[in-house]
This record gives structure tokens, sequence and C-alpha cells, in this order.
């Protein structure tokens, strides 16, 4: 992958999204890499025990998808720090679109960082995730 | 005139947006969102010191200030905050009685309407199914563009049954997202006070700019 | 149902935990559980000749360490120990590397009440500050609870 440099991303621009449907074996596997041992992340019958509708998907998984956006987009990108807001359940094998607009950028005697708005939605387009990132970029 | 009656800076606890990035991404997507100004409505809380005519004198965007609070029948929209509003009541109080925001707002020259009326719990169309309708509200926020499917339609009935007003307004939490939902005026809006007179005024409707900023979405 | 919450407890350090040597093992399985394709996280041997010198955990990496406590067990019963994770906030400072001992130290950051579709809420702030032995923080998580 080669680096995509500063001077060539403007505010407004889309990163390349991420569409992707994650089964309920890939939510359980996240979460025991996370270390997370709810019920609720781990089967329907679990997550139904608690009073929810089903298995549900981490808000850290979430998170975690959203850094890809970044990861996958150019190489020396370097996430300094993401932020989300879990607006609604997120379920497996329900698709979902993963973006990121860059709203801001600036340069300084410390770095080239931009800022993006991140969303998760589903195939309605309604947002179940949203949040910020600020990378670093290399010049 | 067009305005976004609706939007949270990151003085909100849930928003990442700061003040400026909002104004600079309407100064750069003018052609696809010709938003005239902002309304500030932050949650729970009202900064009497704030003052953006700076802002507005760079980047030639109205930005006036309101407030949402939470109340017995949802969240509240009040437009035209003065000291003898917020003395009257504390902004941070979730419990807030809607009628008597409504009135006394009204009374004390500011204009309180209620946001999000279709979405549940905190919107007002479920709240009028068990309790009896507010006096005094005169306008709604018809579409709000943090709603979700079948909620912005909802508040149809609940206009047309009260005679209530409709605005938009975007809901705004993230940058990108400002003026995506807006207010149309007939007349020209340069000041809270002239806000306040027009929202009760009726001379406006909500405008829904989604589906164009859907459209021009592309890959970088 | 009180929701009196004692705002006392902001800033008190609830958790402090000292975690077994980071693995590259632990850091792979972390990226592969989401898919991760960035060779800084996934390839050591193509990571050895990138930037950084070796293997390093993804930018997420830190939500994996999971303190002893995870709240402060004086919270009041009756806001319900069962909170959903509401949101997220991580800084992400130097790079956690194979072999690294990291320290979180959780504190109350914040508490407040608010209403939205679930009705009234209370959201507590926990804030999470991860250490590596030459004391460099890697990252500060803010983990919003709510609870209602």
């Amino acid at each position: 992958m080669s680096a995509l440099s500063f001077d060539a991303v403007d505010v407004g621009d889309e990163l390349p999204q991420l569409e992707l449907t994650l089964s309920g074996e890939q939510v359980r596997g996240y979460a025991q890499a996370a270390d997370m041992p709810g019920g609720r992340f781990m089967s329907d019958e679990a997550a139904k025990a608690e009073g929810l509708p089903g298995q549900i998907v981490p808000g850290n998984l979430s998170v975690a998808l959203f850094s890809r956006l970044f990861t996958g987009w150019s190489a020396g990108v370097r996430l300094k720090r993401i932020s989300a807001t879990f607006r609604a359940l997120v379920r497996p094998n329900v698709p979902l679109r993963i973006s990121a607009v860059v709203t801001e950028k600036h340069a300084s005697d410390h770095g080239n960082f931009l800022e993006c708005d991140l969303v998760l939605e589903n195939a309605e387009g309604e947002r179940l995730v949203t949040g910020t990132a600020s990378v670093e970029l290399p010049g | 005139m067009i305005l976004d009656l609706h939007a949270h800076s990151d003085a909100s606890e849930d928003s990442r947006a700061p003040l400026e990035s909002y104004l600079k991404w309407l100064q750069r997507k003018r052609d696809l969102l010709p938003i005239d100004g902002i309304v500030l409505t932050e949650h729970r809380q009202w900064d009497a010191a704030a003052d953006y005519r700076d802002l507005e004198d760079r980047y030639g965007i109205l930005i006036l200030r309101g407030a949402e609070v939470e109340t017995d029948y949802g969240h509240i929209l009040v437009y035209g905050v003065n000291d003898d509003i917020t003395r009257r009541f504390d902004f941070t109080n979730v419990r807030l009685s809607a009628q008597e925001v409504v009135s006394e707002v009204t009374r004390l020259g500011g204009v309180a309407a209620p946001c999000h009326p279709g979405r549940p719990t905190i919107g007002l169309c479920e709240h009028y199914e068990r309790k009896p309708p507010l006096d005094g509200v005169v306008a709604v926020e018809a579409l709000n563009g943090g709603s979700r499917r079948g909620e912005n339609e909802r508040v149809q009935g609940l206009i047309e049954r009260h005679g209530y007003g409709a605005f938009g307004g975007s809901d705004a939490h993230l940058v990108s997202l400002i003026g995506i939902c807006a207010t149309e005026f007939d007349d020209d809006v340069r000041s809270v006070e002239q806000l306040v007179a027009a929202l009760q005024g009726g001379r406006y409707r909500p405008v829904d700019f989604r589906e164009q900023v859907r459209a021009a979405r592309g890959g970088a | 149902m009180s929701r009196t919450i004692d705002r006392s407890m902001v800033g008190e350090e609830f958790d402090h935990t000292e975690f077994p040597r980071i693995t590259e093992a632990q850091i792979l399985a972390y990226a592969a559980s989401y898919g991760e394709t960035d060779p800084r996280y996934t390839d050591p041997a193509a990571a050895a000749r990138g930037p950084d010198g070796g293997l390093i955990a993804p930018p997420t990496f830190a939500v994996s360490l999971r303190g002893r406590h995870f709240m402060p067990r004086e919270l009041p019963r009756n806001i319900g120990r069962n909170g959903f994770d509401a949101g997220k906030d991580i800084e992400i400072g130097v790079p956690i590397r194979p072999g690294d001992v990291l320290t979180a130290s959780s504190t109350v950051h914040d508490i407040y009440e608010k209403t939205g579709r679930s009705g009234t809420m209370t959201f507590i702030v926990f804030r999470t500050t991860v250490t590596n032995q030459r004391g460099e923080t890697a990252a500060v998580v803010d983990q919003k609870m709510m609870f209602r």
C-alpha cells in the first residue's frame, strides 16, 4: 500500500468505505480476543436472557472496525484519537456500511493532521454508531 | 433565509463538532447546503458569556444560540434564552415541567418548541397519547436530521391536529451532518429576537437536504 | 428509582492492574479478530522492516485490557449493575509492543443524567490510563456506561 500525502487530501473527501456483515462467530471471536466475557456478545440465548433482542456486537468492535478505515487507507497513517457514540444496537448478520469523511486538516510543526467524521450504518441508512477520528498523515 | 435551528457543538457532551469546523464545512458546501445560519442548541446548559460575532464576521454565517432542555413531555428547544429564563429554570434538570417551560418561556420573551416529536420517550407524540396536550405550543420540529425512519413522518398528524408550525433542524453532533435539515423563513432573521418573532409568525417551513447530500457522496 | 449518585467519587482510582507481559500472539489474535490487514499489526516480519521496527498492537488494543474491577464497588446498587456501553473515546499514545508490561489505572471521570429513547439514564464515564514499563502513556480510554 502506498502512502497518501497530506497535500492530496481535501476536506470533504470520503475514505474508501467498508461494507461487511458480521457473523455471530466473528462477534464471538472478537469478544474472546478482547476479553469481553458478556453473554450478550456470545449467543442469542444469553443476550435474550439479559432482555436484549439477540446477540449484539460489542461497541469496542465497532470502534475497531472504524480504525480499519484508516489502516486500510494509506500506509503511514497514524490514528491518534478515536471516539464513538453507540446510538443503537448493532446486530450480527446485518449488512453494515462503515464510512469516514475528512472534516478538517491542519499542518503544524508537530505534524500533519486530519479530523474525520465516522459513521456505521445499516442498509436503511440508519446511523447506529457515529464518531470522530484524529489521524496524522505523512507530508 | 435558511437556518439550521438545531445543532450541537462540542459544548454538548455527546457532540464532537467544534463550532468553527461547522462553519468551515458550511462555507465549503455552500452549493449543496445553502445555509445562512445555525442555531446552537446545547444540551442542558446555557453559557451567557458566549460571543461568536467574530466567527460570524469571518465566515459570513449567522450564529444564534438556544438550548435543548429535558422535560416530562420530552425534549424542548428554547429560543430567546435570557437571564429571566435561566433564573426561572435550571437547564441541567432533566425533569422540568414541559407546561411550565412552554408557558414561562413565552411569558419571558422566548419560544419553547418541542423537538424530534416523533421520537420514542423523548418526543411529544408519545406523550400526547396518554397526557393532555400542552397549552401554548406554536411550533414543533417536524424534520429532525437525527431521527430514525418513521419518526419524522409521525409528526405530520400532530401538526395537523394541533395547528403547530413546522420547522427543521439537523440535530447535528458531527461536523458533516450540519445543515442536512433546516428551516426556510420567508422573512429575514438576523437576531434571536427576530427568530422568536418569526417562529411565532408561522411563515416558515422545514427543508430537507439529505437526499442531495447522499447523492453527492463519493470516494477518495 | 433514586438516581442520587455520590459525585465525591469522581477522580478516585477504583482499579489499578498490572497485566501480564504482552505477547506477540495476543496482538496477532486481537488484530485478526476484527479483520485487520495492516502488516504493522499482523505481520511481524514485515513490521520489523517498517517504521516501527517491529510488530505493534492495533490502535484500539487497549480496550482489550480488562482490569480486576470494571467499576467501583461502591456505586449505588439502585442504578443497576447491568449497564450498556454508550460510547468510547480513545487517545492513542506510544505503541504497545510484545514484551511490554502495561499498567492500567481507572477512575470515575464523570457522572451525569440525561433522558433519551430509553428513558432517564445515568451516564458514568470511567477513564483508564494505560502506561508501559517506562511510564509512557500508551492509551487513555474513556468508557461511557449507561445505566437505567
